[in-house]
């Protein structure tokens, strides 16, 4: 059966007529065509797929998409602002954190919902946080760093 | 050598930015107007005659635009080195996972309907699961037609023996008659998967003159070019390869893994048709690690010299040869190890079983070999009374030495592996508190040749296109090679685009695997480049009147006697007059000569400008738990010279971690031919919380085939962790555990019964 869903992405409204048992992965990769919302286990094991829904971090492939309605849905598309990379993007580069690539949406928006709750993380706080993210390329230490150097940026423009 | 302005800098990937914006277009994320979705049928037996497979009633299903099965293609077997493969199984089933139908649909939900409604019945027959069973006499055939198969001739098969590769030098038994010591141990470890995040993935469509395109996430799309070829007898001239930014691979997409699916589907159903495989696909019947025996029989004197040493690795290929014959064959170097041995006799076999086919994984037999040995060099020192290090010391090749089979060995960093590494962790204090401990594993590995081709081409603002038909993986060798590229011509990384890889468009390279990309393709770069140089000055010594031999390239110009031309105005030139500036460099690594009397049945005699490394763990264990903490990790590793340090070290940082992952938690866990754990929740790979801050030291001890003394670097520091972790477990418990992965379990249980 198809319902009406009203979705806030990336700042942009859309309406949709949806079956009501898809989920927030799957519109968004077939529908809007996002891709850069990643998918993999479909299991929310490895959260490749992560997304931010009203700034926390979820594994899009076990949410309803209709659950989603009416909540600011945030995908990597929307991190950037005006082609300025978000301080984590630009980390992220700046430190080698980036091999295939693959996980790397998830692992921002996972850091990002991370870091706005904890301005200044220790290393072992910044893995807990991304521990459900798997990374099969990169052993997570650069990832680690580019977290800590995004989370400096970050207070730095809080203090501004 | 002058200053390097680019080779040896941190300079970023040159694909990083469409990855952290999510803009990379990923095979998973790729489709066209009206692709269907593929989906395979697969067996449910692990050994049994097919009786039955009736379609009819899927077809029928609304949404269902095409139903295969071996009925409905040409009858090819296909494979590398043994040709023992087909599409699909025709009378016979061999493993849980067997694809034995296709279907596309029009809805990924109508494809699974479809599925379901397949009808398949099985008549069971004797399987067998575990390569010494397999190995006995009259023990059930998995091919009973393995004599009818096509193979290289240097196989030596029997049965469900598909190869028994060895490796002879000396004479082992007067070697063991010369050892005041001998020791003999078994090892074994278990099949672990590559685990690449992005699953095997490909989208096939096929135009109205009969050509087809694939888009997949391959490691080696002419190889899948080649194979599509035989398997659609259709020419390689029909069809293009396209590879798409690739979720890690690993090795685990070298082979074809659902192009041909795709293709075949799309042929029937006239329409693009798009394959993403499962996760329990994967973990049930993709390219894993082979699990392993093997056995170890070493001879030494009271000192401390290796004088003989017999050993035999047994992989369990599974249903089907794969990398089996190939794997088997490397193994062996890394058996005999990285150390001066007058006398060996070593064999790599590759057994058929009713499992998965397994493939190539990061360094393949590399971990699993080196556990053995790296283990036993610590068994051996124990029992001597001599420091494991200073074994090691008395043990290893150095500049000059041999190789197992005879090849000369030269810019042998391994001393410097080993000491430095063995100085980071603090050797001196190799059990600082008790249930702490301390471990080192040294070994070798190669840089595998084969040929490279790239275009480079001047674009109109003097920026330039490189074009490889490697593919990448995410290593950035491709950035390593447009670093040598941009040294080359005195431009910067950021004035490069390139281009790869697509069968049709860019040259022929022989693949993105054996650490050889950033090898191979950045040497064609070097060629290429000079030719560029050569077109450019002879260009420009035209338009400035200054002859050739007094012009030099840089800043994006070319000079000389105090005249300048910018490389934008020189292709401008070059395009409106002459086709453009474009040049073709190829290179192929020259061959390691070696002695063939040594060896059999070998597919991989010598290691082509090998590398050495070394790692040393300094870990907890938790006696009431069997947890292990690792504290610290050092890898010290001979990478000739560091292209670009940052993602050397990201390399070194990713292949521990997954060797951890192999060495302590990972494990594809079959009961009678069946997978228990198809998942991510128990398929343990290691995740943030679990792996250690890598400490990386790069040493560089040139070779003289690599661009710049580059060697390769992709797979070795997958190959040390296991047994790097197994001797500092030992070390801190005293319990010497032979079998990965090392659990905790495992731990616990052998603590408990030592203290009885």
């Amino acid at each position: 059966m198809k319902v009406t869903v009203s979705l806030n992405v990336n700042g942009e409204a859309w309406e949709l007529s949806i079956e009501a048992d898809r989920t927030l992965l799957d519109v968004l990769r077939t529908e809007l065509m996002l891709t850069g919302t990643k998918t993999n286990c479909l299991e929310a094991e490895c959260g490749v797929c992560t997304v931010l829904v009203d700034g926390m971090a979820v594994n899009s492939c076990t949410v309803l998409a209709v659950t989603a309605q009416g909540r600011q849905i945030t995908t990597i598309e929307g991190l950037a602002r005006d082609g300025e990379l978000h301080p984590l993007q630009q980390a992220f580069i700046d430190r080698g954190a980036v091999q295939c690539g693959y996980c790397i949406p998830g692992m921002i928006l996972s850091a990002k919902a991370f870091l706005d709750e904890h301005p200044s993380p220790t290393d072992g706080q910044i893995r807990e946080a991304l521990a459900g993210n798997l990374c099969r390329c990169t052993g997570y230490q650069k990832i680690v760093d580019a977290v800590q150097d995004a989370a400096r940026v970050l207070r730095r423009e809080r203090r501004r | 050598m002058s200053e390097l302005r680019t080779v040896g800098k941190r300079v970023p990937r040159v694909d990083a930015r469409a990855k952290v914006t999510g803009t990379a277009v990923f095979a998973a994320d790729f489709s066209l107007p009206g692709t269907l979705h593929g989906r395979i049928v697969r067996s449910t037996e692990p050994h049994a005659r097919l009786v039955v497979i009736d379609t009819r009633r899927a077809a029928a299903l609304p949404g269902v635009r095409a139903v295969i099965t071996a009925a409905d293609i040409p009858d090819v077997r296909y494979g590398g080195a043994l040709k023992d493969e087909t599409v699909f199984a025709n009378d016979r089933v061999r493993y849980v996972g067997q694809p034995i139908a296709a279907l596309a649909a029009t809805s990924q939900a109508a494809a699974e309907a479809a599925a379901a409604a397949i009808e398949v019945r099985y008549e069971p027959l004797p399987a067998v699961f575990d390569v010494e069973a397999a190995m006995a006499p009259g023990a059930p055939l998995l091919h009973p037609d393995w004599e009818t198969y096509t193979a290289i001739p240097l196989l030596k098969r029997e049965g469900n023996v598909c190869n028994r590769a060895r490796i002879v030098a000396g004479d082992v038994e007067r070697g063991f008659e010369e050892a005041d010591r001998i020791f003999e141990h078994r090892y074994t470890t278990a099949m672990v998967h590559q685990g690449y995040t992005e699953a095997r993935a490909a989208l096939a469509s096929w135009d109205g003159s009969g050509q087809l395109t694939v888009w997949s996430n391959t490691q080696l799309p002419f190889e899948v070019q080649n194979t599509l070829a035989e398997i659609l007898q259709v020419p390689p001239g029909k069809i293009r390869v396209v590879v798409t930014a690739i979720g890690g691979g690993f090795g685990g997409k070298l082979r074809v893994g659902v192009e041909h699916f795709a293709a075949l589907l799309a042929k029937k159903a006239g329409r693009p048709v798009k394959i993403l495989t499962t996760t329990e696909e994967e973990l049930v019947a993709s390219y894993p690690r082979q699990s392993t025996v093997i056995d170890l029989r070493t001879g030494v004197t009271k000192d401390g010299r290796i004088v003989a040493k017999q050993g035999r690795i047994v992989f369990d290929t599974g249903a089907f040869a794969g990398s089996g014959p190939g794997v088997a064959s490397v193994a062996t170097l890394v058996l005999a190890g990285p150390y001066r041995i007058p006398n060996l006799l070593i064999e790599g076999l590759a057994i058929y079983t009713n499992k998965t086919n397994c493939g190539s994984y990061r360094a393949p037999s590399g971990p699993q070999a080196s556990f053995a040995v790296e283990s036993q060099m610590d068994e051996i020192a124990d029992a001597l009374g001599l420091d494991p290090l200073e074994l090691r010391l008395r043990n290893i090749v150095r500049d000059g030495d041999e190789g197992p089979t005879g090849q000369v060995l030269s810019s042998v960093g391994l001393e410097e592996c080993l000491e430095r590494a063995a100085a980071a962790i603090g050797w001196g204090e190799r059990r600082p508190a008790p249930g702490r401990g301390k471990g080192i594993a040294c070994g070798w590995w190669t840089t595998t040749g084969g040929s490279s081709g790239v275009y480079v081409k001047l674009n109109a603002d003097g920026s330039v296109a490189l074009s490889t038909g490697a593919a990448e993986i995410g290593s950035a060798a491709l950035t390593g090679a447009a670093q040598i590229l941009a040294e080359e011509l005195g431009i910067d990384v950021a004035d490069i685009t390139l281009v790869s890889a697509d069968t049709f468009a860019t040259p022929f390279d022989f693949g993105a695997q054996g650490s050889r990309t950033a090898f191979a393709v950045g040497n064609a770069c070097r060629i290429a480049a000079a030719e560029v140089r050569r077109q450019l000055f002879a260009l420009a010594s035209r338009e400035l009147g200054v002859s050739e031999d007094r012009l030099a390239l840089g800043e994006r110009h070319v000079s000389g006697g105090g005249e300048r031309i910018a490389l934008a105005d020189l292709a401008r030139i070059a395009n409106q007059t002459g086709g453009g500036i474009i040049a073709h460099g190829t290179f192929i690594a020259p061959p390691t000569p070696y002695d063939e009397k040594r060896v059999e049945a070998h597919v991989y005699p010598a290691f082509h400008s090998p590398s050495f490394h070394a790692h040393a763990v300094d870990l907890s264990v938790d006696p009431e738990t069997g947890d292990v903490e690792i504290h610290r990790y050092v890898v010290a590793q001979d990478v000739g010279r560091a292209i670009n340090p940052t993602y050397i070290e990201g390399q070194i940082e990713g292949g521990v971690a997954q060797g951890l992952g192999q060495a302590l938690s990972e494990e594809i866990v079959y009961r009678d031919g069946r997978v228990l754990n198809p998942n991510l929740t128990d398929y343990k790979m290691p995740t943030a919380v679990d792996v250690p801050r890598v400490e990386s030291i790069l040493v560089e001890h040139p070779s003289v085939v690599g661009p710049y003394g580059a060697k390769g670097v992709g797979e070795p520091p997958n190959i040390e962790p296991p047994a790097a972790v197994a001797n500092a477990i030992a070390a801190a418990t005293g319990v010497r555990i032979r079998s990965l992965p090392i659990t905790a379990e495992k731990i616990v249980t052998r603590e408990a019964s030592a203290c009885r």
